[in-house]
């Protein structure tokens, strides 16, 4: 296998997820909310992106819109619709709790999913969108490849320094605050309401910037990218990394994207080997799950850490 | 006008359905406290060992599809145990979250050992039988008729049985339960047998009406889901009336708006009802 084409790959996917595995760090580990609908935001990135630097209809495109606008057009267009995205969902949703949250992002992901698969004027339905713009690289000499990477990496290192730099100020205690204790945080005067629909909209725009640099990457957007698949490997790498430190869920998704990607780069003589592996997989990545939440290895390093910290501080 | 009731008959069936899928989900949640995605991946696995049984080893139907559904029970008891009980202090997102990964062990097995692709059962085509215009297959009418049976014992089952009654008080309230003197591992144990076995009769009742691929257990939690939201999560009663309003919603759906949104009605209605009834159906506060 071509080690540099492994790395690059790993790097580029790998960096597109970790932003969405940061903005969930921010929504479940710090803000208490199970979003299971992830997908859907990283989606309408990926689809406004699409469409507004797509050109307008002709022919056989069924597509109502194309706005033939250059890039970063294109590319604050999916930030705006992932945002507007989560006001529609997080506003009415937000009043509801755990296991109901987590039911109703997953059924508006579903709703939207099934709209852009049906709804041939969004996106060309089931065919979805393809030849996808991407910036010039040339300009700036780099590779279109080199480029991308360079730019999930960029986008990821913002995402993580905005989510640590929120989550050191007051503002990041107070949510800190509301997800251990709801009823004490309320007393001493902090919105619940307002500060958990804030740090939804907030961790929604990443993803669909995310959104849209997938769009680039892949130059397509097709409903049967976006299914909730996508949801729950972010939700693995999640859990993986050891929730909580941002630093941790990065290192979860990476190592989930290489260990994927190191299976999908063996050359398969049949298809029903390439079949068999592809569940292997799943059953691999499932299993791993499973046993992290189970003896959660990262808490007991933490402590552990702490620990020694206490000792050192005592002596 | 027999268009829709045909639509109408379909979505009874649709309804009858989703009532087994789902009668199992909800107890799961109302004992164990959890919603488990992986309960229609269990639907997969039973369909999937009648499929072996009845086609690759030539069993008939009948002693297939019992197989398939004390298999499943025992299936769904051995991962209850190995994988749920010793996370259930940690609380019920987690084990959600867990489920989510033992969906994709279940469904990655089932994958490689069947592989892509669509299969039926051998089984006799389907007679069809007209009612004033409206058809009706004899499977359809055994999927109807096994809904109400399943409601029907299920109900005497809660009321008149030990083992009812246990698994009622531990949902109610467990620690009560336990210190009156009800086994809670006993009663934990008997839920994991009956929610699993459920899963494998509705399993049999899709692999008997429906054509097979193994992609098709998730489709069914989605609906499962709309189900057991619509009826409040973890009642066991409103489930029969929630089964049949989403089946004959989503059916009748298709008679004014295309096909492809027939999904989309379920969840259209799980919204709806989050935020107009937040309890469900059974207006039972969940804990």
């Amino acid at each position: 296998m071509n080690i540099e084409q492994l790395v690059l790959t790993v790097l580029t996917y790998g960096c597109v997820y970790a932003v969405m595995t940061v903005s969930l760090n921010l929504q479940y580990a710090r803000g208490g909310m199970i979003n299971f609908g992830t997908v859907a935001y990283f989606a309408a990135g990926a689809y406004a992106y699409a469409i507004f630097t797509q050109e307008a209809p002709s022919g056989l495109d069924q597509y109502a819109f194309g706005f033939d606008a250059p890039w970063w057009v294109g590319f604050l267009a999916a930030g705006v619709a992932s945002l507007l995205f989560a006001v529609i969902t997080g506003w009415p949703t937000l009043r509801l709790r755990g296991e109901y949250l987590a039911l109703t992002t997953f059924a508006f992901a579903e709703v939207f999913h099934s709209f852009l698969l049906n709804e041939r004027r969004i996106g060309n339905g089931s065919v979805g969108l393809s030849n996808i713009n991407r910036p010039d690289f040339s300009a700036i000499g780099l590779d279109d490849k080199y480029a991308l990477a360079a730019a999930a990496a960029l986008l990821l290192l913002l995402t993580a320094l905005l989510s640590r730099r929120l989550l050191a100020s007051p503002y990041g205690r107070a949510i800190d605050a509301i997800r251990d204790d709801e009823i004490a945080a309320e007393t001493v005067g902090k919105d619940i309401k307002r500060m958990r629909f804030e740090v939804f909209l907030l961790s929604a725009v990443p993803i669909g910037f995310a959104g849209a640099l997938y769009a680039m990457i892949t130059t397509l957007v097709s409903p049967y990218l976006f299914t909730a698949e996508v949801t729950f490997f972010v939700w693995i790498a999640l859990v993986l990394g050891g929730e909580h430190t941002i630093k941790g869920v990065v290192i979860g998704t990476l190592a989930l994207v290489t260990f994927q990607e190191v299976v999908r780069s063996f050359h398969f003589e049949t298809v029903r080997a390439a079949e068999i592996a592809a569940s292997v997989e799943h059953v691999l990545t499932g299993a791993i799950f499973i046993m992290i939440l189970r003896w959660q290895p990262f808490d007991r390093i933490k402590k552990k850490e702490a620990a020694i910290k206490k000792k050192e501080a005592a002596a | 006008m027999t268009l829709i009731a045909q639509y109408f008959v379909t979505g009874i069936v649709t309804g009858c359905f989703l009532i087994l899928a789902t009668i199992g989900f909800s107890l799961t949640r109302r004992v164990e406290g959890f919603l488990n995605i992986a309960h229609a991946e269990m639907l997969g696995v039973s369909a999937f060992v009648t499929w072996g049984l009845n086609v690759k080893l030539g069993w008939p139907f009948l002693p297939a599809g019992l197989f398939a559904i004390v298999f499943t029970a025992f299936f769904g008891l051995i991962v209850g145990r190995i994988v749920y009980d010793p996370i259930r202090r940690l609380g019920p997102a987690v084990l959600l979250i867990t489920s989510v990964g033992v969906a994709y062990v279940i469904g990655g097995s089932v994958d490689g050992l069947v592989g892509t692709g669509i299969r039926s059962l051998d089984i006799p085509l389907a007679t069809t039988y007209r009612f004033f215009g409206v058809r009706i297959t004899d499977y359809q009418m055994i999927v109807v008729a096994l809904a109400a049976l399943t409601g029907l014992s299920l109900a005497i089952f809660m009321t008149r049985t030990k083992t009812g009654l246990a698994i009622r008080a531990m949902s109610d309230n467990p620690g009560l339960a336990a210190s009156r003197g009800v086994d809670v591992k006993q009663t934990s144990r008997a839920t994991w047998l009956l929610a699993s076995g459920l899963a494998g009769l509705a399993g049999v009742m899709l692999a008997m009406i429906a054509t097979l691929s193994t992609d098709i257990a998730f489709h069914q939690i989605l609906q499962i889901l709309a189900v057991a939201i619509l009826a409040g999560l973890g009642s066991l009663y409103s489930v029969l009336i929630a089964g049949l309003i989403v089946g004959v919603a989503m059916d009748m759906s298709v008679y004014f708006i295309p096909a492809g949104y027939r999904p989309l009605v379920a969840f259209a209605v799980v919204i709806f009802v989050l935020f107009l009834l937040p309890e469900g159906l059974s207006g039972r506060k969940s804990k």
